[in-house]
C-alpha cells in the first residue's frame, strides 16, 4: 500500500509509435506476438494448477460423493451425501475439528505476536543485521520432519528436556515426569510449541520488509506529539503494513488447519495417525489420512477433505475481515 | 513495478514448469534403467519388516546367481502390510516378494486372486514339511496357496538375570520357570521386584494383553467374522489391568524409540518373547549380551506372530521370485535364519535336526532356544484372527495406553475398550 502511494510520479513519455505496417505475411506473427505470447507466458501456472490444483479438488468433490474402499472393491457407487451425513454424527471428526482449531489458535496467535515484536526489534539500527535476519529464518529452511523428529525427543517422557527444564524451575518432578502426549492440553502446547518455532522467523522477515517501507517522519512526528515505542508499534507500525498482516494471517490461517506433519511425527509410532491413544491431538489432516490410508475408505476420506476446505475457507474469511477491521482499513 | 513483478512470475513459472518436465523426465529415465541395467539381469524387490536375517542370504544367492539382484526393504511392520493392500488395489507397485505376518494373512488369503498361486509353481510338495496348521493359514477358500511359510512365533519369557539378581530373585532359567506358572505369579513376582528395586518390571500392558491374548483359544474374532470381545480379549485385558494397577509397568510404546531407550537404561526386566523378539533384543542392546536368559512364559504355550512369504501377482518376474522363496524355506536357509536372528522355523522337522536342537544362543546366555521355542510351536491349536485383527488389536491397545498415562480409570477401561474395538471393526 504504502509502496503504490510514495511511488515516483510517472513521467509522461510518448507512446511508441507503431511501426510501419509490416508485410503481410509476417502480420499474423506481430499479431500473435502481442495479443498471444503474453497468455503462452503465463500458460504453464495456469496448467500447472489446472492439473495440481484444480483438478484434484474436482476429483476430490466426485469421490466424496461415492462408496470407494479399497479392502472393499465390490462396495462401488454412487453413494449420494452418505458420506457427508456420516460426517456429522462422527464424534472423531468433531474431536479431530476441536483440537485443529485448539492447536490452531495456540500456535497463530504467539506466532504472529511474537513475529511483530520480533521484526520491530530487527527494525532498529542493530549490530550485524544480515546474520540476525538470517538467523531468524533458518526455523524455516529446517526440513519439518527433521525438527520434529528432535522436537518428539525434547518432549518425551523419560529424560525429555523439556520436563528437565521444567524441573528447572520447580514445576516438574523428575520422579513423576509429565507424560507429553498424556493430555490434550500438553500435547497441544507441545505441537504448537514446534508450530511457532517454525513459522516465526518467516513472518518476522515479512513484517520486517513491510515496516522498512514506512516513511521515517512518521514516527518523528509521532515522537514530538509524545508516543512512545509500544503506541508507536500500534497505532503506526500495524496499521501501515496492514496488507501483510492479513496475508500473514491468511496463511498461517490455511498452514494451521492442515496441520500434519507435526502432530504425525510427534505420535511415539507414528504410522499409527491416531494421534496420541485417545486421539489428543489427531488434527483434521491426519484423521483424513487415517480413514483415507488406514481404514481405507477413500470415499469417506474424499468427503472430509472437502469439508475441510470449506472449513478453511469461511475461517480464512473471518480472519482476514478482522484483521482488516484491526488497523481501521479502509479495503 | 507491478507490470514487472507479473512478467517475474510469469518466467518463474515457466522455469518451474520445465524444470518439474526436466525431473520428470530424468526419474522415468532412472526407473527404465533400473529394469533393464544389464541384459537379462533381474531385479527382485523383497519387503519385509524388522530384521528377518536376509543380509548373508542376499549376499550367497547373489553369488551363485549372478544375473539376480536382490533388493531388502525393511519398513515398519504395520506400514509395510498397508502398503501391500494399497499396491494390490492399485495394480501396481507391489515388491516381486512380500512378507505377510500372522495378523494379516487372513486378509490376504481372501484376496488370493491377487498373489501368485504357488501350488501352480510346484509348492505342493512342500505340504508335508510344514506344520499343518502353518500351511493351512496362507490356504484361501479356494484352495490356492499364497505363501510360503518363514517362522512361526511360539512364546516364551525373557528376563534379565543381572536385574534378577539385584532384586534377589532366582536366575536359573528352570527355576525362573516355575516362580510363574499363571499369570497371577507372574504378577506377584513382579510386585517383589518393584518393591525391592524401584523399578518397573514390564515394558508396558500392552505387551502383557498380547502373550496372553495368544494363550487363549479364541482371540478377537470368531470365524464368522464376528467380534467376540467377552472371550478371550476380556481374559487378556484383566490381566493387564491387573499389572498395571500393581503398578508393574514402564509404559513404554513396543517397537519404537523410547522402548529401545528402555531397553538400555534397564526400564523392565522381562518381555514377553516369541522367537522373533530375540533378533531384536540383540539388534537394539548389543551391550547386553549374556544378561538376558529365557523362562517359559505363564499360563502355558501360544503362538505371538510368525510370516508368511507371498509373490503378488502383479510382478513380472513370478519365476524368479519364486526361485528364490524356494531357496529360502530350504532346511540350510531357514537354519541360517535362525542362528542369526532366532527366527524359530515352521517346519517340524528341523526341530530335530541337531543344528536347531543342540543350538545355544550366546546372547540370551546360552539358552536351548531351538528347544525352548519347538516345544511350544508343534502343538499348538492357532487362533483364527481375523480380516479386523490388526486395527481392533491397536484400538485395545490404545486403551490400555490410556489406563497407564492415567487418563482413564481401570474400572472404566473395559467398557471403554468394548467401544473402541467395535469402532474399529466397523469402521
Amino acid at each position: 500500500m504504502s509502496l503504490t502511494r510514495n511511488a515516483p510520479p510517472v513521467l509522461d513519455i510518448p507512446e511508441p509509435r507503431p511501426p510501419a505496417t509490416p508485410p503481410k505475411h509476417k502480420l499474423w506473427f506481430y499479431r500473435f506476438d502481442t495479443k498471444r505470447t503474453p497468455y503462452v507466458f503465463i500458460s504453464p501456472f495456469f496448467l500447472l494448477f489446472a492439473v495440481f490444483g484444480l483438478f484434484p479438488i474436482i476429483f476430490n468433490g466426485v469421490v466424496a460423493l461415492r462408496n470407494w474402499r479399497l479392502d472393499d472393491p465390490d462396495l462401488d457407487g454412487w453413494a449420494g451425501f452418505a458420506n457427508f451425513e456420516r460426517l456429522v454424527h462422527d464424534e472423531d471428526f468433531w474431536n479431530a475439528l476441536g483440537n485443529t482449531f485448539g492447536i490452531f489458535i495456540l500456535s497463530t496467535v504467539p506466532q504472529l505476536l511474537i513475529a511483530l515484536m520480533v521484526a520491530n526489534l530487527l527494525n532498529r539500527k542493530l549490530r550485524g543485521t544480515t546474520f540476525w535476519r538470517v538467523g531468524v529464518l533458518l526455523p524455516y529452511v529446517t526440513p519439518v520432519a527433521a525438527s520434529t523428529l528432535v522436537f518428539a525427543v525434547f518432549f518425551s517422557r523419560d529424560n525429555g528436556m523439556a520436563n528437565w527444564l521444567l524441573s528447572l524451575v520447580g514445576f516438574n518432578d523428575m520422579s513423576n515426569p509429565l507424560d507429553w502426549r498424556a493430555y490434550k492440553w500438553s500435547s497441544w502446547i507441545a505441537i504448537a510449541t514446534m508450530v511457532n518455532w517454525k513459522w516465526i522467523g518467516y513472518n518476522a522477515l515479512l513484517y520486517l520488509s513491510a515496516m522498512q517501507s514506512i516513511p521515517k517522519d512518521v514516527y518523528e512526528a509521532a515522537a514530538v506529539d509524545g508516543a512512545g515505542p509500544w503506541r508507536q508499534l500500534w497505532r503506526i507500525t500495524v496499521p501501515m503494513i496492514q496488507p501483510v498482516l492479513v496475508f500473514t494471517v491468511v496463511l498461517s490461517s490455511i498452514g494451521g488447519l492442515q496441520l500434519f506433519n507435526e502432530p504425525m511425527l510427534f505420535e511415539e509410532n507414528p504410522a499409527a495417525a491416531t494421534g496420541g491413544s485417545d486421539s489428543q491431538w489427531q488434527t483434521i489432516a491426519q484423521l483424513i489420512y487415517k480413514v483415507g490410508w488406514k481404514d481405507l475408505d477413500l470415499g469417506y476420506a474424499a468427503a472430509m477433505s472437502w469439508a475441510l476446505f470449506l472449513i478453511i475457507l469461511i475461517v480464512a474469511g473471518i480472519n482476514a475481515f478482522l484483521t482488516n477491521r484491526l488497523g481501521g482499513g479502509r479495503r | 513495478m507491478t507490470r514487472f513483478g507479473r512478467r517475474g512470475w510469469a518466467l518463474v513459472a515457466a522455469g518451474l514448469a520445465g524444470a518439474l518436465t526436466i525431473s520428470g523426465c530424468s526419474g522415468q529415465s532412472l526407473e527404465g534403467g533400473n529394469d533393464k541395467a544389464a541384459e537379462g539381469q533381474i531385479t527382485l524387490k523383497v519387503n519385509f519388516w524388522g530384521d528377518m536375517g536376509l543380509d548373508k542370504l542376499k549376499a550367497a544367492y547373489e553369488k551363485d546367481h549372478p544375473n539376480i539382484k536382490i533388493v531388502l526393504n525393511s519398513g515398519e511392520y504395520n506400514a509395510q502390510h498397508e502398503d501391500l493392500q494399497k499396491k494390490l488395489v492399485a495394480g501396481s507397485g507391489a515388491p516381486d516378494i512380500s512378507a505377510v505376518d500372522e495378523g494379516f494373512i487372513v486378509q490376504f488369503r481372501g484376496q488370493s486372486d491377487k498373489f501368485v498361486n504357488l501350488l501352480d509353481k510346484g509348492a505342493g510338495s512342500y505340504e508335508s514339511k510344514y506344520l499343518p496348521w502353518k500351511w493351512q493359514q496362507s490356504l484361501s477358500k479356494d484352495g490356492q496357496q499364497i505363501g510360503l511359510g518363514t517362522d512361526v512365533g511360539g512364546l516364551a519369557m525373557c528376563y534379565r538375570t543381572d536385574l534378577f539378581k539385584a532384586a534377589g530373585l532366582p536366575t536359573d532359567r528352570d527355576q525362573v520357570s516355575k516362580l510363574w506358572t499363571t499369570w497371577d505369579d507372574f504378577i506377584n513376582v513382579g510386585k517383589q521386584y518393584v518393591q525391592k528395586t524401584k523399578k518397573k518390571f514390564v515394558d508396558s500392558g500392552t505387551n502383557m494383553f498380547n502373550p496372553v491374548l495368544a494363550q487363549q483359544p479364541q482371540g478377537f474374532y470368531n470365524e464368522q467374522e464376528q467380534l467376540q470381545m467377552e472371550g478371550g480379549p476380556k481374559v487378556a485385558f484383566d490381566v493387564s489391568m491387573k499389572a498395571i494397577q500393581a503398578g508393574l509397568s514402564a509404559n513404554l510404546a513396543s517397537f519404537q524409540p523410547n522402548w529401545d531407550q528402555g531397553f538400555k537404561k534397564d526400564q523392565f526386566a522381562v518381555l514377553a518373547c516369541p522367537a522373533w523378539m530375540l533378533g531384536h533384543i540383540q539388534d537394539t542392546a548389543p551391550e547386553q549380551k549374556g544378561k538376558w536368559d529365557i523362562a517359559t512364559i505363564p499360563g502355558g504355550g501360544g503362538n505371538w506372530g510368525g510370516s508368511w512369504w507371498t509373490i503378488p501377482k502383479q510382478g513380472k518376474n513370478a519365476d524368479e521370485a519364486y526361485k528364490f522363496v524356494e531357496w529360502m524355506i530350504q532346511p540350510q536357509q531357514q537354519i541360517e535364519v535362525f542362528k542369526t536372528v532366532g527366527n524359530l522355523p515352521s517346519q517340524p522337522a528341523l526341530y530335530k535336526d541337531p543344528a536347531v536342537l543342540d543350538y545355544k544362543k550366546e546372547f540370551m546366555s546360552n539358552a536351548p532356544t531351538g528347544q525352548i521355542f519347538a516345544s511350544t510351536a508343534e502343538n499348538l491349536k492357532p487362533q483364527y484372527l481375523g480380516k479386523k485383527n490388526g486395527p481392533t488389536r491397536v484400538a485395545v491397545e490404545n486403551v490400555i495406553t490410556r489406563v497407564q498415562q492415567g487418563s482413564l480409570s481401570p474400572d472404566k477401561a473395559w467398557p471403554e475398550a468394548v467401544k473402541q474395538a467395535e469402532k474399529a471393526a466397523n469402521s
